[in-house]
C-alpha cells in the first residue's frame, strides 16, 4: 500500500518466547536505501539514565535483533531505538515495553485427539484433544505458566469455535457430528496476558462409518410396525363381536311350529289375524257353546273296492270310535276308504255311509305306505270343482298343481292331515283352519247346494277345528253341523254323500289350538276319543312300546275370547307330527 | 419488643452468613497451619506449603491483570498498549529484586524469600488505600472496587503464607533465620528516593502492582523448585 506521507524505519514487532529473551523486526519505511544490511543500527537501553548499547546480534536477513538472556531484563521498561548507520538518530520515537508484556509463547505441539464416546444414535460424538506445550516455554519450572485456546471448524465452514483453556493440556470438544470432518488448532498465551502466540499445526478428526448408526432404522421401522400390529390386534379383539357380526352373519334358523315366519313377513299378519279372529264375522267375542257337542255330525266316506279294504274291515269300529261321531256306534263300520262313512243323523239326506268306509280314515293313517301312483291333491284342483256340491268353486287361491301359490300358502296349513286317498293316487288333505274360516261362508251355500245334489256320493272332508281360543269357530261349527264344508277335493267316484270327515285342527300356526272330535259334551269312551289333533306331536315311547302322545292343551272356556295374535307365544308343541309309517311301526 | 429481637436474630444470621461467605472469590484459603507441639492438627509438608503459596500469587497476579486492564479501559480507552510509559516508577522499584530467570536462580534462597516478603509487605497500605479511594469513584463500577477489596486481602495471605513456609524452611535447616525488620517499611528504600504511595495516582498502582504481583509469582515458583527437587526443575 502506498501512502502520502513517507513512513520512516521503524520496528515492527518484538517478541519474546520464552520470558527470557526477545527479538525486535525493524523496517526501513520508504527509505529503500536503508535497506541494505548495516545501514539501520538497533540500540536499547532499559533505565532512563543508562546508555544507549546497541543490538547484541544482528540477523540481518530477517532485519532482527536477538537479545539473548544476559541481556534480558525482565520487569524493567526496555526501549530499542533504531539508528542510521552513522550513528545519527534519525528517528526519535522509542519502542518501549516490558519484556514479560510482550511475551507471545510458541504453539503447543503433539496435538493429538482420541475418541471420548458416541451419542446413542450414533449422530454425535465427543473427543479428547491433548497437546504438550512448546518447549520453549519453562513450564515445568512454572517459570511461564501458559494457557490455552483451542479453535475447531467444520472443514467446509469459516467459522471457528473457540475454546478457552485455562490450565492443562487437554479439552474436550463435545457434539461433533458424525460423518463431518473437523480442522483443530491451538495457540497459546501467558497466564494472566493477553497476547497470544502463534497457531499450532491444524490437526483433522474425522468419526467414519460408525457401525451402529446405521443399524438404528431398521429397528424402529421394525418396532413401529410391531406397534402398529398390537394396536390392530387391540382394536379386533375390542370389536370382536361387531366384526364377526359383520362378516359371519348370523344364518337363519329353521323355526316355526306352526306357521310359516314368512306368512308373517310377507305382511299376512293381518289376514292370518283376520281369519284367527273370526273372519271378519264381527263378532269377536263369539262362546264356543259348541264345545261340548260333536262338531262333525257327519263322516261320509265314498264307497270303494272292497278290494282295498278287505282286510282293514276290524277296524271299521276303531275308525268309527276315532273318527267320532254322534252316530258313529249306531252305523256300521265301514269297510274302506271306498265307503262312504256317515255319522250325520240331523244331517239331512246327505248321510251316506257304508259303515266300511268308516275305516277309511283310519285306514288311511295306518296304512304304511300311500299308493305310490297317489298324487297329493291340494284343495283347488280342478277336479274339485266336480265334486265340490254344488260346484263350488274351490278357493281360487288355492294352486292347481299342489304347489301352493304363495297365496295359498295363507290358506294352506303347515302341515295338513291327509284324510284320505283316492283311487286314482291321490291324497286328500285336510285343509287348514283358514280355508275352513274361509270357505265357512261358502259352505253354506256349499250345504245349500249339497241338499239339492243328494244323491251325488260326494267324499267330503270336513275339517272342523275347534279352536277354543279362535272363535270364530264356533260360527263355522254351527255351519258344518247341517251341511258339509267341502275345502277340497272330493272324489270323483261316486259319492255317497256328504261325508264330514272328522275335522282336525291342522296347526297351521302355533297358536293353534288342535281341535278334535267331539261328538258329545260327556264322550263317551265307545266313540269319544281323546282329543286328537290331526298330528300329535309323539311325547315318548314307554316301555311297552306304546305312543305316549302329547295330549292336546285343554279346552279353554268357551266365553274365551282372546284375540288370536300371532305373535302371542303358543303352547310350545313339539315340531312333527305322526306319518303313517310312523304310526305303522309304532303302533303296539 | 419481639421486634427487636426478631431483627437481632435477622441480624446474627446475617452475621453468620457473612463470615461464611466472606472472600466469596478465595477458594484457596491457607489451611491453619500447626504450631510445634499440636497434635491434633494436620501439617502439611514444604512441598504443600509451596504449593498452596503459588496458587495464591497466581490468583494474586490475575486479579492484579485484571485490575490494571478495566482501570486502562474504563478511564484511558485511547491508550497504546504497546508504547507503555517509560520507567515508571513505582515506589517498590528501591527493592532490589532479580530481573531475569538466570539471575533469581543464582540468588540464595534466603535472599529471595526476604525479597518476596519485602515485596508483600510493602504492598500492605498502598492496597488498602487504593480500595478507599475506588470507592469514592462513583464512575468506577463497584466489581474492581471489590476486587481492590479482595486485593488486598490476597495480599495479606500471602504474605502470612510466604512468612509460614520460611518459618519451615528455617526449621527444616534450609535458611538461617531470616531478617526480622522485614516488616518495618524501613527496609525500602530511603525516603527521600523512595517515592511516596501516596503520590501515585491510581493507573500507575496498578500497573507497579501488576509488575510486582508477576515478579512474586515467578520467585515463589523459581524457589520451590530449587528447595522441593522435582522431574524438570
Amino acid at each position: 500500500m502506498t501512502s502520502s506521507a513517507p513512513s520512516s524505519p521503524h520496528f515492527t514487532a518484538c517478541v519474546s518466547r520464552d520470558q527470557a529473551t526477545f527479538r525486535c523486526w525493524w523496517s526501513e519505511g520508504s527509505f529503500h536505501n536503508l535497506s541494505q544490511p548495516g545501514a539501520l543500527r538497533v540500540f536499547y537501553r532499559y533505565k532512563k539514565n543508562s546508555p544507549w548499547k546497541e543490538c547484541p546480534e544482528y540477523i540481518h536477513s530477517n532485519k532482527e535483533c536477538f537479545f539473548d538472556s544476559n541481556h534480558t531484563t525482565i520487569w524493567t521498561s526496555c526501549c530499542v531505538q533504531l539508528r542510521s548507520h552513522d550513528n545519527v538518530t534519525y528517528f526519535n520515537t522509542e519502542h518501549c515495553f516490558s519484556v514479560e508484556n510482550i511475551v507471545r509463547p510458541d504453539p503447543p505441539v503433539a496435538v493429538n485427539w482420541t475418541l471420548l464416546g458416541v451419542s446413542p444414535y450414533g449422530l454425535h460424538y465427543d473427543v479428547i484433544v491433548t497437546w504438550d506445550p512448546p518447549a520453549s516455554a519453562d513450564v515445568s519450572m512454572g517459570w511461564m505458566s501458559l494457557a490455552y485456546e483451542v479453535q475447531y471448524r467444520r472443514w467446509n465452514s469459516s467459522e471457528w469455535t473457540v475454546v478457552e483453556v485455562q490450565g492443562g493440556t487437554q479439552q474436550t470438544l463435545y457434539g461433533l457430528n458424525v460423518e463431518e470432518e473437523y480442522e483443530v488448532h491451538i495457540r497459546s498465551r501467558m497466564k494472566a496476558f493477553t497476547k497470544f502466540g502463534g497457531y499450532s499445526d491444524s490437526i483433522f478428526i474425522q468419526l467414519a462409518n460408525y457401525p451402529g448408526r446405521e443399524s438404528i432404522f431398521p429397528v424402529a421401522l421394525v418396532l413401529g410396525i410391531l406397534a402398529v400390529v398390537i394396536l390392530l390386534m387391540l382394536l379386533l379383539f375390542s370389536q370382536q363381536q361387531r366384526l364377526t357380526l359383520l362378516l359371519l352373519p348370523p344364518v337363519p334358523t329353521p323355526k316355526i311350529k306352526g306357521i310359516d315366519s314368512e306368512m308373517l313377513k310377507k305382511g299376512k299378519f293381518e289376514e292370518l289375524n283376520f281369519i284367527l279372529s273370526g273372519g271378519g264375522m264381527g263378532s269377536s267375542c263369539t262362546p264356543l257353546f259348541y264345545q261340548d257337542e260333536p262338531l262333525v255330525d257327519c263322516i261320509e266316506l265314498d264307497p270303494l273296492d272292497p278290494a282295498d279294504t278287505g282286510d282293514k274291515g276290524g277296524q271299521s269300529s276303531e275308525a268309527q270310535r276315532l273318527i267320532g261321531g254322534r252316530q258313529a256306534s249306531g252305523r256300521p263300520t265301514v269297510g274302506g276308504l271306498s265307503h262312504t262313512l256317515s255319522f250325520c243323523d240331523e244331517d239331512d239326506d246327505s248321510v251316506v255311509g257304508d259303515p266300511p268306509n268308516q275305516d277309511a280314515l283310519w285306514t288311511l293313517l295306518t296304512t304304511p305306505s300311500p299308493s305310490p301312483t297317489s298324487a297329493l291333491l291340494l284343495p283347488g284342483q280342478p277336479e274339485l270343482k266336480q265334486g265340490f256340491p254344488g260346484g263350488r268353486d274351490p278357493d281360487p287361491s288355492l294352486a292347481h298343481d299342489g304347489a301352493p301359490r304363495p297365496q295359498a300358502w295363507l290358506n294352506t296349513d303347515f302341515y295338513a292331515q291327509v284324510s284320505d286317498v283316492m283311487p286314482s293316487g291321490g291324497v286328500v288333505l285336510s285343509p287348514g283352519q283358514q280355508l275352513r274360516a274361509q270357505e265357512s261362508t261358502a259352505a253354506r251355500e256349499g250345504q245349500k247346494e249339497k241338499e239339492e245334489e243328494e244323491p251325488e256320493q260326494q267324499f267330503q272332508l270336513v275339517v272342523m277345528a275347534a279352536d277354543p281360543v279362535g272363535d270364530g269357530y264356533t260360527t263355522d261349527a254351527m255351519n258344518w253341523q247341517t251341511g258339509v264344508v267341502n275345502g277340497y277335493h272330493t272324489l270323483p267316484a261316486e259319492s255317497v254323500g256328504d261325508v264330514i270327515a272328522p275335522s282336525v285342527a291342522v296347526k297351521s300356526a302355533e297358536d293353534y289350538q288342535p281341535s278334535y272330535i267331539l261328538p258329545d259334551a260327556s264322550p263317551t269312551p265307545a266313540r269319544y276319543l281323546p282329543p286328537v289333533s290331526d298330528y300329535t306331536i309323539v311325547q315318548e315311547v314307554d316301555y311297552q312300546h306304546s305312543l305316549i302322545l302329547n295330549p292336546p292343551p285343554p279346552q279353554a272356556p268357551a266365553h274365551q275370547c282372546l284375540p288370536l295374535h300371532p305373535l302371542k307365544p303358543l303352547t310350545p308343541m313339539p315340531v312333527g307330527y305322526i306319518t303313517p309309517d310312523l304310526l305303522g311301526s309304532i303302533t303296539p | 419488643m419481639q421486634k427487636n429481637k426478631k431483627d437481632e436474630w435477622s441480624f446474627a444470621w446475617l452475621g453468620a452468613l457473612c463470615l461464611v461467605l466472606r472472600t466469596p472469590t478465595d477458594t484457596v484459603r491457607a489451611a491453619p497451619i500447626c504450631d510445634n507441639g499440636q497434635a491434633s492438627c494436620q501439617v502439611l509438608s514444604l512441598a504443600d506449603l509451596f504449593d498452596r503459596v503459588i496458587q495464591h500469587s497466581s490468583r494474586m497476579h490475575g486479579m492484579s491483570n485484571d485490575l490494571h486492564s478495566q482501570f486502562e479501559q474504563y478511564f484511558l480507552p485511547s491508550r497504546n498498549h504497546i508504547s507503555n510509559r517509560v520507567n515508571r516508577n513505582c515506589h517498590t522499584s528501591g527493592i532490589l529484586t532479580p530481573n531475569g530467570k538466570e539471575n533469581a536462580q543464582r540468588l540464595a534462597v534466603k535472599e529471595l524469600t526476604e525479597v518476596i516478603l519485602k515485596l508483600l509487605w510493602a504492598w500492605r497500605d498502598p492496597l488498602w488505600h487504593f480500595h478507599q479511594s475506588m470507592a469514592h469513584h462513583d464512575d468506577f463500577n463497584s466489581f474492581s472496587s471489590n476486587k481492590a477489596l479482595v486485593m488486598g486481602d490476597l495480599v495479606h495471605e500471602l504474605r502470612t503464607g510466604v512468612e509460614k513456609v520460611a518459618e519451615k524452611m528455617q526449621n527444616l535447616g534450609i535458611i538461617s533465620n531470616l531478617v526480622n525488620g522485614l516488616r518495618s517499611p524501613e527496609q525500602l528504600l530511603p525516603s527521600p528516593v523512595r517515592p511516596q504511595w501516596s503520590l501515585m495516582n491510581d493507573y500507575d498502582l496498578l500497573f507497579c502492582l501488576r509488575r510486582d504481583s508477576n515478579k512474586v509469582q515467578s520467585y515463589l515458583k523459581i524457589l520451590k523448585c530449587r528447595i522441593v527437587p522435582e522431574n524438570d526443575c
